[in-house]
């Protein structure tokens, strides 16, 4: 705990860069540099460790050819217990949650000022997050949130899907390639429905910048991430789907020459292929517990058993630095093969 | 939450510290606590071996790289949430044997 950390230490690390310790008072402490985070745990060891400051070993001493010398050091310290670093993935599940208490939903209307609740600068991201600065924005960029008035945001769904289709309808009444969206005209034609800044930010999230030839910002719309945002759109007002209906919909809804696809669903929709007729759900890896037992736990509990490929996207980011799904798999599940099949169920009783 | 810092002084990186590592428990001999006596000798044979020589007993030791560097930190005085690096600590000299007593008067057979 943050607040057991003793007047001195010893942590084992490697590096020099600024470091900061960052918990709550009930959070277990973890070390960041710029962009990485390591859990802290104190070990202990049944020997004794001396620190002797200056001390030489032979390799740093003279060649004894000549009489032999004395060499007063001083014992510094000692002690029995250090703290180890452990690389972690971050806790940014909280991230979300902080920017869900207010999400933005464009412009204030009229002379209404935008409603109170609660704003986030970077700075309180750092206070309230466990996790490197970089990681903290590499996070905000993967949720779409964006810095207004110097504060992080994250749009309303709704609103984000408003400003996509904006952008789309504009792509086809244009006729432009979805890879040679340009910037500029986006801004002007579309700029008087909603803030340039708004596009600009929708563009980003849906596209890859680039510059043409003429030194013009272009973006290539990024097929896979509109149609999963449609997808999304559409599964969010039901619990199931008829998986057929669903796919006949959705493509009718994404833009007119993109095609959709269900491996663009991973970590979105649970595709049902037991069921008759076969069903389609929504289910977000974010909503999903962040800690590897809970997930575990939460992932059996709505479904029994599971196959590889199935529960694959809902357990890659619990992996360690060089651990695989496939030994995630083998520590927390259990497996047995179904129809042919191998499955994965859970290791303890579960309430379904 | 807090978040504490941790920074090496401005300038010079962090000096270097050795670490010496015993199994047991080092007393003083009449109890008098551990702070201002001597510990003992260190010695280094041609060979680099470290010997160590704590009251009547003898240790042979060995020099090993550390694996993972230790740091050792202090707090700051005046900032107790902001922490200073005083030194890296990359080899140890770690004494697994069992420590010999050391003989210097052997009575002659009668």
């Amino acid at each position: 705990m943050v607040h057991d950390l003793l007047e001195s230490f010893i942590v084992m690390s490697v590096f020099f860069i600024s470091l900061i310790i960052r918990g709550d008072k009930d959070e277990h402490a973890v070390l960041c540099n710029e962009d990485e985070t390591y859990d802290l745990k104190i070990a202990d060891t049944s020997n004794l460790l001396l620190f002797v400051p200056g001390c030489k070993t032979p390799d740093q001493l003279p060649d004894i050819s000549a009489s032999p010398q004395l060499v007063h050091a001083q014992i510094w310290g000692f002690s029995n217990c250090y703290w180890e670093l452990r690389r972690q993935r971050p806790r940014l599940k909280k991230l979300k949650k902080l920017l869900m208490e207010n999400p933005y939903d464009g412009p204030a209307v009229g002379m209404q000022e935008e409603a109170p609740g609660p704003k986030y600068t970077m700075d309180d991201l750092l206070e309230r997050i466990q996790a490197s600065r970089e990681e903290i924005e590499a996070h905000l960029q993967n949720v779409h949130a964006c810095e207004i008035d110097g504060f992080w945001r994250i749009l309303d769904f709704d609103y984000e899907m408003k400003l996509l289709g904006h952008v789309t309808q504009l792509v086809d009444s244009e006729s432009w390639s979805f890879s040679k969206v340009p910037l500029s005209v986006c801004l002007e034609e579309l700029g008087s429905l909603e803030p340039k800044s708004m596009i600009e930010h929708c563009l980003n999230c849906y596209g890859r910048r680039y510059s043409n030839e003429d030194g013009q910002v272009i973006y290539a719309l990024d097929e896979d991430k509109v149609c999963r945002a449609t997808a999304q759109l559409l599964l969010q007002n039901a619990v199931k789907f008829n998986l057929s209906e669903f796919q006949e919909v959705w493509q009718q809804s994404v833009p007119e020459g993109m095609s959709a696809r269900l491996d663009q669903l991973r970590g979105l929709a649970l595709l049902d292929r037991s069921s008759k007729p076969e069903t389609i759900s929504l289910l977000r890896i974010e909503d999903l517990p962040e800690d590897t037992l809970e997930r575990f736990n939460s992932l059996f509990s709505l479904r029994e058993k599971w196959t590889q490929d199935d529960i694959e996207p809902y357990i890659q980011d619990l992996c360690g630095e060089k651990q695989t799904t496939g030994a995630l798999l083998t520590k927390h599940a259990r497996s047995s093969v179904q129809n042919g099949v191998k499955v994965y169920n859970s290791r303890r009783p579960i309430a379904t | 939450m807090v978040q504490i810092v941790i920074s090496s002084k401005a300038g010079e990186g962090p000096a270097e510290w050795l670490l010496v590592e015993l199994q047991g428990e080092v007393v003083s001999r009449q109890n008098t606590g551990l702070a201002g006596n001597l510990m003992g000798d260190l010695h280094y044979t041609k060979e680099g071996v470290p010997v160590l020589i704590v009251g009547h007993h003898i240790l042979y030791g060995k020099q090993v790289k550390l694996e993972k560097p230790f740091e050792t930190m202090e707090t700051n005085q005046e900032n107790p949430t902001s922490y200073t690096v005083s030194a890296l600590i990359k080899k140890k000299l770690i004494f697994k044997t069992r420590p010999k007593p050391i003989i210097t008067n052997v009575p002659k057979k009668v």
